[in-house]
């Protein structure tokens, strides 16, 4: 990070975003023009390296990008499902191959042959509709299952705006810190990833003397498999909205600000007109309802690049700098966005306060176990019979979710990857022995993560995914620290010998790799990776040893 | 004190100290290997090669961090060492090795890399990795006349990066794509010369390997020895470590514990060295006959002089001759010089440079705290919470200063700059009032009026602290602010805004250049300048105070040691018959007890036929003092001219007597830099054969001229001078170390950061108004010459240019140039690169035409580093009422493109 370009890029106010603006720069050509980044780097008094060098990192603003017409989804739930080589073969027959990119995880994980044209998702059988999509007479919708088994906090019935919003009233003429102790009380855990209290983290917000804090939404929805926070966004805004009010309200932070996937076009436009419904409503803006509160929303829409999911990635990016993580101390609720107070939240985290404002944290508590409370949504591809997304109270048995709410396989699987990249690789044999926690997770030696499943078929070679992930991991390292930029490139490599040339791995070499990988790395990108290779090892050490000297 | 246990052995360590720096600290630097940490850089963890084990129990179980980043815990366990951390650090350099080439004995910084350094601390023996991708077909980049780089050498540290950021605040540098592919890039990915760098050099001194390295290859050079010394270029006085091979200068570079410029500098500092043994220098002493330069040895050169100056001296008095001392060369220099003309001589006739530029500073000053010197150091930049710079231009006249005020404005420390120009620093201001040339007086006024009419003053303060407030007051509040707004052309509100939020600043601190004291009102603007300080209650205390930034390197040192008319050394005034016994008895003559010439005083008494014989060290008078054709003048009507000088110069050309002198890095002596730092000039290669240092050309003709001089000698002359000069009474060669002492320096050593602390030099701080009054040049010439044209410094070069234009900067900056508005331009048919006929009353010159909207229309800037533009020919007589420094900053003058030759160079070059 640097503490300058945080500060150069935050006095021009939010209404004036860098990042916003280079991404407004890119439209046209897919990448912005050369005057444009100098007429920028003027205006925001950095350098052109500095602007030129962040729009450079990402896939829909980079100069690769140039002149891309149509993206083909390279996620792994597509990947697994076999259905990209023939959406690529279809899209060439309209475009030229340097016309055609990639985007990993449109969130159509549930259909699969994903494709993303001027602005739109597609799956599933749209892509018999191509000449009609392509001359804008096609629509884009999708269907996917959404259930329960049970208590549920997320997936709710909307009620209408009107009772959606009666508890915002009461909230704002509650003592912030009075709404902070149901927060606390429902032990709500961030669903993003990390599982940290976000009572906690708003506490350590709230107690920064600061004029300006910002509330971010992480929307970066970017774990292939995962299509939770698309369902949350573009399906119940108004939990996610809500959520960011309330922890404005608590930490005292007058900004929220939803950062949201690029891949997602159809969130954005959902959200912001959700945010109108609450400006026409005259519950965002200032003195809301006459508690004295402040609060507006900003959307900016990613530009495609994976680690934007971690928190200070995603302020970097905000900022306009390169997505690069930073070291913490210091930490967010210190030092955060413009180097102000900030709190990060994942888009569950923030929908789940509804539920917890509404019946009270206490209510919140009594749901899922005594360590990991409340529900969890669940997505399941389309090697289920039943794909979609799912809210199960947390410690759910897997079974539950794989053969009851998933309705079992549609074809033979070996093992599933929950928790999107970074997570563990289930093999079947496991399935009844993990429950839907933190904690039934970690100690099997898996991780929850954002709790999306995608199957791995008996028929797709282990190393194959192997270098699936190796592949994904240094295609999105952000590159600063040596472990992961290298060392995702060099497992890459290897996996890649070992599949096409008559080169064996040297195990104790691997393990060093995963090693240093693990301990070495700044963040979970590349300190997560060996999770699951290491897995993959383990459950799948006779099909994998050919590959080994 | 907290306690926290490395390897099981409890060690103190303090809060919010990170663990590298903690282990670093106990066990000494390096004991733990790292790529991206740098003394001068926030911690960045990317290379994880610092990581240790932390464990909350003795043995226990443990967690790996980058200690470099990581806080050190009260009673943690720190493992630093274990079999998994050397591991973790082998596998990590294998990597870095994977993507890096193996050409260890060929590059330009074997033995001196750190990447080499650290895989053999870390135990690598080979590469297990299979061939793959890397960058090693990088292209070189050799475009630029001092910085180099060859990015397959890179390891993406980002050490240059964040040097360019948080060290100079230029963000030339940066990073393209991600990943693997990622890579340094200079601007839109260009080579060095085509983007924006100053060439500071901090990227290059930052890098661990020779991705970006220099011409001098700087950091890995094979010296015999490396010398430390004190930059010749600015005030700022920043240290160098210059290595040295043969008796030849190899390469400089920033010590790191330097307390004036903590391991930076800037392009003159660090690269703008070669002019020292440069081809032109004057390797002989020369006397004019019959219009031409005559080579002679010393003797016959010393013999020449003496016999003319005892001629003079009998047939028209002392007061018929007259010395100019030089603010480049050392104190003991000056010393030497104003003793020789004062006591050998017997006249108060010297002067130095200072007159043309902080002589305003040191009367306003001295009339309104009892000092004419910086109240405070340059390290309170760390203090205070508002920067208020006018009529200065740091990032270019003071760059490492004025890279430090940049990075504290761009954090967002509250900041006013006063300026004509939207200089560099304005554009990251808070505010910025761009007044009209001239009328600093004026906007000065119209802040002292709102601070009274807003509430802010420090009452406190000025009634215990000062004298004369009641009357000053009553003056102020009769202000027409609407008439001083007409006249600034600065918006009354903003100059309100502005002011409020100077006089609410816990510390607000302020500095100046030549755009205050270049002036007919220079003094009086300095002294409205303490009101706002006094007034303020911003002297006395950290991060505050009145901060005149020094343009020379010794200009502080220069009128210190008496190198002025009116005061010996030790600003003692010299009409005082007490102070005039006190120098008689300790020179041992009768020193004159009458105030001398000041410079321009010496050019007209010249030219009345008063001054017969002129002596000038290591100064372009002609060049670069005001009104050219009269200088000319007043050098061809004495009957001696002598010069001491490096090069032939303008000025050198119309000596009768040329000795050559000594640059800085042959010489010995002391340098005071702009906070009053005195710092130590070590000799770092002889003097070229031929040349002599200037202090010891003086003693020859002292002893020759019958005053029983020792010879001159760095620390035998600070010995006198600490006995004659009160603030220097503790002052001891061998006692100042490398960072130097600030004066006043009492007996037994103890220095002084900060002055007048609880009361002033003179007792109260005296308040005194004054009213704006239209410098004569616009009243007199405005309606001929309706442009103003202001002159400054560019980066690159230094004065007249002598020293940098025989360096590789002049491959940089080659030329002056007018900057215009863009209207101006518009208006009189003039493009980019046109050449422009700017004439004023007293002559004219064409100078290449550059569109700006850096300046107010009406407005036109530019720079006299050339001899072949020779801008002075226009500049005025006129100088401020009180001490006579030139009003280089207003001149009036009429443009129009240029005919005839210069016409036909525009054709020429395109």
């Amino acid at each position: 990070m640097s503490e300058n370009i945080s500060e150069l890029s935050g006095r021009k106010g939010l209404d004036n975003n860098l990042f916003d603006k280079l991404g407004k720069a890119s439209v046209k050509n897919g990448t912005p023009d050369k005057e444009e980044l100098q007429r920028l780097a003027n205006d925001f008094l950095m350098g052109n390296a500095i602007i030129y060098g962040a729009s450079s990192f990402y896939d829909f603003m980079k100069p690769e990008n140039k002149g891309k017409k149509a993206y083909v989804c390279n996620g792994s739930a597509c990947l697994c499902a076999g259905t990209q080589e023939l959406v690529y073969q279809k899209l060439k027959e309209q475009y030229k191959e340097e016309e055609i990119g990639h985007m990993t995880c449109l969130g159509r994980c549930h259909e699969n042959s994903a494709f993303h044209i001027a602005g739109k998702n597609y799956s599933g059988g749209e892509l018999n509709n191509l000449p009609s999509i392509i001359t804008k007479k096609h629509g884009n919708e999708d269907h996917y299952n959404v259930g329960s088994n049970g208590r549920h906090a997320l997936t709710l019935d909307y009620e209408g705006f009107e009772k959606h919003y009666a508890i915002l009233k009461e909230t704002l003429s509650t003592e912030a810190s009075n709404i902070l102790k149901e927060v606390k009380k429902s032990n709500l855990r961030g669903r993003g990833g990390a599982g940290f209290p976000i009572g906690l983290k708003l506490e350590s917000c709230r107690n920064e003397d600061s004029d300006t804090k910002f509330i971010i939404c992480n929307a970066d929805e970017g774990d292939p498999g995962a299509y939770s926070d698309r369902y949350l966004l573009e399906e119940r805004p108004h939990s996610v909205l809500f959520g960011m009010i309330v922890a404005g309200y608590v930490t005292g932070a007058n900004h929220g600000i939803l950062y949201i996937r690029a891949e997602y076009p159809e969130a954005v436009t959902t959200i912001e007109s959700a945010i109108q419904e609450l400006k026409s409503n005259n519950l965002i803006g200032k003195n809301i309802n006459g508690s004295g509160f402040n609060f507006d929303f900003k959307v900016i829409k990613a530009q495609g690049a994976y680690i934007c999911g971690e928190e200070t990635a995603l302020i970097n990016s905000i900022e306009g700098q390169r997505p690069e993580v930073r070291v913490r101390p210091p930490y967010p609720a210190q030092q955060g966005l413009f180097n102000k107070p900030t709190v990060v939240n994942n888009v569950e985290t923030l929908a789940a306060l509804h539920y917890i404002i509404n019946n009270g944290g206490e209510a919140y508590n009594k749901l899922g176990t005594e360590k990991s409370t409340g529900t969890k949504l669940v997505c399941l591809d389309s090697f289920f019979n039943k794909p979609g997304i799912y809210e199960v109270e947390m410690g759910t048995h897997l079974s539950t979710v794989v053969n009851d709410l998933g309705g079992g396989f549609k074809k033979p699987v070996k093992a599933m990857q929950i928790g999107g990249p970074l997570g563990g690789i289930v093999p079947i044999s496991k399935i009844d022995d993990l429950t839907i926690d933190f904690e039934s997770f970690a100690q099997q030696g898996f991780l929850l993560g954002h709790a999306s499943i995608v199957c791995i078929p008996e028929d797709f070679p282990m190393m194959k995914y192997i270098e699936h992930l190796f592949d994904f991991a240094q295609y999105e390292s952000c590159g600063k620290c040596f472990p992961c930029r290298l060392g995702t490139k060099r497992g890459q490599e290897m996996a890649t010998k070992a599949l096409n040339e008559n080169y064996k791995i040297d195990r104790v070499l691997l393990e060093d790799l995963l090693d240093t990988l693990e301990k070495g790395s700044l963040c979970a990108h590349g300190g997560g990776i060996p999770l699951p290779i290491n897995n993959a090892l383990q459950y799948f050490n006779e099909e994998l040893k050919q590959y080994f000297s | 004190m907290k306690i926290a246990y490395i390897n099981n052995l409890p060690y103190e360590f303090e809060s919010g100290e990170t663990i590298l720096n903690f282990i670093n600290r106990v066990k000494g630097r390096k004991s733990i290997p790292t790529l991206c940490d740098a003394p001068n850089l926030d911690p960045y963890g990317a290379c994880r090669v610092c990581s240790v084990e932390v464990a909350l129990k003795i043995n226990g179980k443990t967690k790996t961090v980058a200690s470099c980043h990581t806080p050190a815990i009260e009673n943690s366990y720190i493992y630093t060492d274990s079999v998994e951390i050397q591991n973790l650090r082998k596998n990590i350099v294998e990597l870095v090795l994977t993507d890096h080439p193996l050409d260890c004995l060929t590059c330009e910084v074997n033995g001196n890399c750190e990447l080499q350094e650290v895989a053999a601390q870390v135990g690598i023996r080979d590469v297990r990795y299979p061939e793959g991708k890397n960058h090693l077909d990088r292209d070189k980049d050799l475009s630029h006349p001092y910085m180099t780089s060859d990015m397959s050498k890179c390891i993406n540290c980002y050490r240059c990066v964040r040097a360019c950021d948080e060290v100079q605040g230029e963000f030339v540098l940066s990073i393209a794509g991600r990943g693997f592919d990622s890579k340094i890039i200079k601007g839109f990915d260009e080579n060095f010369i085509e983007s924006d760098c100053v060439s500071c050099g901090a990227c290059s001194q930052a890098c661990p390997t020779s991705a970006i390295s220099d011409v001098f290859q700087s950091k890995s050079v094979n010296a015999d020895e490396k010398i430390r010394t004190v930059c010749t270029y600015c005030g700022v006085g920043c240290n160098l470590e210059v290595a040295v091979k043969n008796g030849e200068i190899l390469s400089i570079q920033a010590p790191y514990d330097a307390a004036a410029n903590g391991g930076h500098t800037c392009l003159k500092g660090r690269y703008a060295f070669k002019f020292y043994n440069h081809e032109d220098r004057i390797k002989s002493p020369m006397i004019k006959r019959n219009g031409e330069f005559e080579k002679v040895n010393w003797d016959e050169a010393y013999d020449f002089i003496v016999d003319k100056l005892t001629q003079i001296k009998a047939e028209n008095g002392s007061d018929a001759i007259a010395g100019i001392s030089s603010s480049r060369t050392p104190n003991e220099e000056n010393y030497i010089m104003q003793k020789f003309i004062r006591a050998v001589v017997g006249t108060n006739n010297i002067d130095c440079c200072a007159r043309v530029c902080h002589s305003p500073t040191a009367l306003g000053m001295q009339r309104a705290f009892g000092t004419g010197a910086a109240t405070n150091s340059i390290e309170d930049l760390d203090d205070t919470d508002f920067i208020f710079v006018i009529g200065a231009n740091p990032t270019a006249a003071h760059p490492v200063t004025g890279a430090k005020m940049k990075q504290k404005m761009m954090k967002g420390i509250k900041s006013l700059v006063v300026d004509p120009r939207k200089i560099e620093l304005a554009k990251y201001a808070t505010y910025h009032l761009q007044l009209r040339p001239g009328t600093n007086v004026a906007l000065l006024n119209m802040m002292l009026y709102f601070i009274i009419t807003e509430n802010v003053v420090d009452q406190n303060f000025v009634d215990t602290r000062c004298e004369g407030y009641e009357a000053f007051k009553n003056e102020v509040l009769l202000l027409d602010i609407d008439d001083l707004e007409r006249i600034t052309g600065v918006d009354k509100n903003l100059v309100r805004e502005a002011s409020v939020a100077y006089a609410n600043a816990n510390a607000a601190m302020e500095f100046h250049g030549l755009g205050v004291t270049e002036h007919s009102q220079g003094t009086f603007t300095v002294q409205l300048i303490a009101d706002l300080a006094m007034i303020t209650g911003n002297i006395g205390k950290k991060g505050a105070g009145v901060n005149p930034l020094r343009g020379q390197n010794n200009v502080q040192g220069a009128a210190d040691m008496g190198a002025q008319p009116h005061q010996g050394a030790g600003y003692l005034d010299v009409t005082n018959p007490e102070v005039n016994a006190k120098y008689n008895a300790f020179y041992g003559r009768e020193v004159p007890n009458h105030i001398g010439y000041k410079i321009p005083e010496m050019f007209d008494a010249a030219i009345k036929g008063d001054l017969k014989a002129l002596w000038i060290i290591g100064e372009d008078v002609v060049q670069t003092d005001p009104n050219t054709m009269k200088v000319k003048k007043a050098m061809d009507s004495v009957d001696l001219l002598v010069v001491q000088e490096l090069f032939m110069t303008e000025t050198a050309k119309h000596a009768t007597v040329i000795l050559p002198g000594a640059s800085f890095l042959e010489k010995e002596g002391t340098f005071t830099n702009g906070e009053r730092r005195i710092q130590r000039v070590n000799k770092v290669v002889d003097p070229l054969p031929g040349t002599k240092p200037d202090g010891q050309i003086i003693v020859d003709v002292m002893n020759r001229m019958g005053y029983d001089q020792p010879d001159y000698s760095a620390e035998g002359m600070l010995e006198e001078i600490s006995q004659i000069v009160p603030f220097f009474k503790g002052v001891v060669w061998n006692e100042l170390g490398d960072n130097g002492k600030q004066w006043p320096v009492l007996e037994g050593g103890e220095d002084t950061q900060l002055l007048h602390i609880d009361e002033f030099k003179r007792g109260k701080g005296n308040f005194e108004f004054f009213e704006f009054k239209e410098s004569n040049e616009v009243e007199t010439h405005e309606k001929d010459y309706p442009y103003i044209i202001t002159t400054n410094r560019e980066l690159e070069h230094y004065n007249c240019g002598a020293m940098t234009r025989r360096t590789g900067n002049v491959e940089i900056l080659a030329e002056d140039v007018l900057l215009i508005h863009p209207n101006d331009a518009a208006a009189n048919g003039i493009d980019d690169d046109d050449m422009v006929c700017v004439e004023s009353p007293r002559g004219k010159v064409d100078i290449k035409a550059k569109i700006s909207d850096e300046l107010k229309p009406g407005i036109l800037s530019s720079t006299f580093h050339f001899p072949e533009i020779m801008l002075n020919i226009i500049t005025s007589d006129e100088h401020c009422s009180e001490a006579m420094c030139p009003e280089y900053k207003v001149v009036s003058c009429r443009i129009r493109k240029s005919k005839g030759k210069f016409k036909k160079i525009k054709k020429s070059t395109v």
